[in-house]
């Protein structure tokens, strides 16, 4: 028997062993350390776009943890989410005027609300409501407003279409913004391969409204900054015929691939380029080996 | 059983299925086992507490192994803050329940159906059949439920113990922020995704097949040395097919 | 002396993997007494054991024990009908994983909730009966093979059964060994009234102990008899067994085809 029993001590021991392993590894290493202990109390708001904010997102002041998002829901019949915040009972007097942000973490990370005090002497109750609130920074936007690309404006006035050939039109998309003097005329309509050759024919959507562009006038294809998506960029000429339906761009310049010009501030020029690549390649230093 | 000159996959699918009733049968006499408790938690001893000693190491050395190489990784992006968090996930949604099945397998599957390939040889079953004990109810069960009840505490342990050893390599070694290395993984390291749906439930779901496949494998023995040593082969080779394809299937269904 | 029989086995008949085992055998076993089932090497004596214990079953006959017709009980009452039976393995079948006194009382252990002071005196008492209480605490692996059979001797009689089988227990044995178990035999079945039923085919110790002799060959009881009388009743049987001849009605060849053709000699019948 006493067999016995030191096999029953030992798998007890091994079993404590276990869940307390178990326990350690959920309470230390995992998000539920961060979960609010304790009451808590709810506080809604309302967010015009909450973005990637999901439930259990953290709640913070001045960067400090102060309680979870409770639900996140549609308000029927808007375009209007409400989030509802439970925040820990430790912190009860955020005024009720403060505003609530949805920001991510760095650039990448998980989105939260962030809440900035206003100058109330009343604190927000349990139920209340923080009335005043920022939505979500989508990065699209942000980065758009930075490299100026937007997007094709709404077609109210109805369109006229014409074409334009390309030699290369990068990675222009059907859809993409068809721009003069940087304002969205228009949109690209399709990017099709012209039967027989090698040239892309572009057929451009524009805007009525800008219908007067001189027929000598230049289409190309350009990148909004240095990430951003392509776009066709229209330079009038200074005819006094203007384009009409189903009309071509008699001059176009082809979209610049970006590792060309990288390659033009190298002195070799592009290593790509393999018409050229049996007379470079006698000149051409090896970068690898004197790395 | 089958025929000599049947072909892989047919002997495979015949496997397969007796596998499976075998798994009814087990499951069938669960009730009646329960007179044995003793000896599952014996069993749990020997499947469970016996293992803790390769599974602590092994989980140690994958904990540094995997510290040391993202942090490799992580240092080109500028990123190695994140070692803890990748360290944590890594081994809690794979390499911790798969790599504890697997030694596992090789260390407790294998002594289980020579154990029971060798009580077969020498009428040990049969003996206890004689006896009016079921050997199915007295042997097998508790074996089984032993693996069931055990690879998830291993599992646990061996998460535990490559967290600290991820934490020994990048804090203490490798001078990564002890504050950034724990706060980065609380923060991103979910309980229910990464530890119930992937330590936990993993490790149960091998549990049962290693477990089955171990005592089934030792059931089914032909009663000769020759037989024994083929099962204990069979055990560890179909166990690291079905835990590997099973992890597939099971990450697929979870993610 | 069939009137009371323990045992009484009526058209037995069992194919295994299109071989037939048994072919409408008869066999009694007289309560109280000892009996040996004889016959060469194959012929199925081991089989004909797990037929009384229910371990097998047969395709056609009936095969009663106390009363009982084995293959028509159910699971619990084969079980019920099991702990009446004692049953001594070849090999001894002790559990590795249990000293000799834990062998000893897993039937206890497994089937009653005596308390631990009573166990410990019916397991001493029955390693007492086969002399090896000093050996309660070895494991099964320490023993000795004419060891191991007693201590599964032990085992076998902890609920003192109404009938002992007895699976080739002369097999492997030195002489000093072979007559305790002997002596065991007799003593047990003397003491305690036990029937018994041994399967062997060592003449010269079956002749010292077995007050019947049945000796099985071709799935059917060929002789039968007291010991001394069954060697030369004039059957062919008889006469090669007890003789032990080479070849004659069991033959020395296994049945094959033709040698010639084998070998591949043209004039071969075809």
């Amino acid at each position: 028997m006493t067999q016995r029993r030191s096999y029953a001590v030992g798998t007890g021991l091994f079993i404590v062993l276990g869940f307390s392993a178990l326990a350690y590894l959920a309470t230390q290493t995992t998000s539920v350390a961060n979960a609010t202990q304790g009451a808590s109390y709810m506080v809604e708001t309302h967010f015009a776009n909450v973005g990637q904010l999901k439930t259990r997102a953290p709640v913070k002041i001045a960067g400090v943890r102060v309680g979870s998002v409770q639900s996140i829901e549609l308000v029927p019949g808007k375009e209007e989410a409400k989030v509802t915040l439970s925040i820990d009972d430790r912190h009860k007097d955020i005024p009720d005027d403060s505003v609530a942000t949805i920001f991510t973490s760095g650039l990448l990370g998980d989105q939260y609300v962030g809440i900035q005090f206003g100058r109330s002497k009343t604190p927000v109750k349990e139920g209340g409501e923080i009335g005043l609130t920022r939505p979500a920074q989508q990065l699209e936007e942000m980065l758009g407003k930075f490299f100026g690309g937007g997007s094709a404006p709404d077609r109210l006035g109805g369109t006229f279409h014409v074409t334009a050939e390309f030699t290369n039109v990068g990675a222009l998309q059907p859809g993409a913004a068809v721009k003069m003097a940087g304002v969205p005329i228009g949109s690209v309509d399709s990017v099709v391969i012209k039967p027989g050759s090698s040239e892309a024919t572009v057929t451009l959507g524009i805007d009525k409204r800008y219908s007067q562009i001189p027929d000598d006038s230049s289409a190309a294809v350009f990148t909004s900054g240095l990430i951003g998506s392509q776009y066709v960029a229209i330079q009038p000429g200074g005819s006094p015929e203007y384009l009409a339906e189903g009309d071509s761009f008699v001059l176009t310049q082809s979209a610049l691939q970006l590792e060309d010009l990288i390659g033009k501030f190298l002195v070799n020029g592009s290593p790509s380029d393999n018409k050229s690549g049996g007379a470079q390649g006698s000149t051409q230093p090896d970068n690898a080996g004197k790395k | 059983m089958t025929a000599k000159g049947d072909n892989v996959v047919i002997r495979s699918l015949t496997q397969i299925g007796a596998c499976g009733l075998f798994l009814l049968t087990i499951l069938a006499a669960v009730p009646r086992s329960l007179r044995h408790g003793r000896e599952t938690v014996r069993q749990i001893w020997f499947v469970g507490a016996m293992s803790l000693t390769i599974v602590m190491t092994c989980g140690l050395f994958v904990g540094m192994v995997l510290g040391l190489q993202l942090y490799d990784v992580l240092s080109i992006f500028g990123g190695t803050s994140a070692t803890g968090t990748v360290v944590a996930i890594a081994i809690y949604r794979e390499l911790g329940p798969v790599v504890t099945a697997l030694l596992f397998a090789g260390r407790a599957g294998t002594s289980v159906t020579a154990e029971i390939g060798l009580m077969r040889a020498t009428d040990q079953l049969d003996a206890m059949e004689m006896m009016a004990v079921d050997p199915i109810a007295y042997v097998a069960v508790p074996r089984f439920l032993a693996g069931v009840v055990a690879l998830p505490l291993l599992g646990v342990v061996f998460c535990a113990m490559g967290v600290f050893g991820g934490h020994l390599v990048g804090v203490t070694w490798l001078g990564i922020d002890n504050g950034t290395f724990w706060s980065n993984m609380t923060a991103t390291v979910d309980v229910h995704k990464d530890i119930v749906n992937g330590v936990l439930l993993k490790s149960f779901a091998f549990g049962i097949v290693v477990s089955l496949i171990a005592v089934f494998q030792g059931y089914t023995t032909p009663p000769t040395s020759e037989g024994v040593a083929y099962a204990t082969t069979r055990t560890v080779v179909a166990s690291s097919i079905a835990i590997l394809a099973l992890d597939f299937v099971l990450t697929s269904f979870l993610i | 002396m069939t009137d009371d029989a323990i045992v009484r086995i009526r058209g037995l008949t069992t194919v295994l993997n299109g071989k037939t085992i048994f072919d409408n055998l008869d066999l009694d076993i007289p309560r109280g007494r000892i009996t040996a089932i004889m016959g060469p090497s194959g012929t199925g004596k081991t089989t004909l054991l797990k037929h009384i214990t229910g371990q097998m079953r047969g395709d056609a006959g009936s095969v009663e024990v106390d009363g009982e017709n084995v293959p028509a009980l159910s699971r619990e009452r084969l079980f019920g009908l099991r702990e009446r039976i004692g049953y001594l393995f070849q090999n001894s079948a002790l559990l590795t994983d249990f000293d000799v006194f834990e062998n000893v009382a897993f039937p206890l252990r497994q089937h009653t909730r005596l308390p631990e002071e009573l166990i410990r005196n019916i397991v001493l008492n029955k390693l007492q009966a086969v002399g090896l209480r000093g050996a309660a605490r070895l494991m099964p692996t320490e023993l000795s093979g004419g060891m191991a059979r007693r201590v599964a001797l032990a085992r076998a009689i902890v609920f003192d059964p109404a009938l002992i089988l007895y699976d080739e227990p002369f097999v492997g044995l030195d002489p000093i060994a072979l007559n305790q178990v002997l002596l065991l035999i007799r003593t047990l079945n003397q003491t305690l009234g036990i029937t018994s039923v041994l399967v062997a085919h060592e003449l010269a110790a079956v002749q010292k102990v077995a007050e019947r002799v049945y000796l099985i060959a071709n799935g059917k009881v060929v002789a039968q008899g007291a010991p001394d009388s069954l060697a030369d009743d004039g059957s062919p049987w008889t006469a090669q067994f007890f003789g032990g001849e080479a070849d004659g009605p069991v033959p020395f060849q296994y049945p094959a085809g033709d040698y010639a053709t084998a070998l591949g000699f043209p004039g071969g019948k075809a």
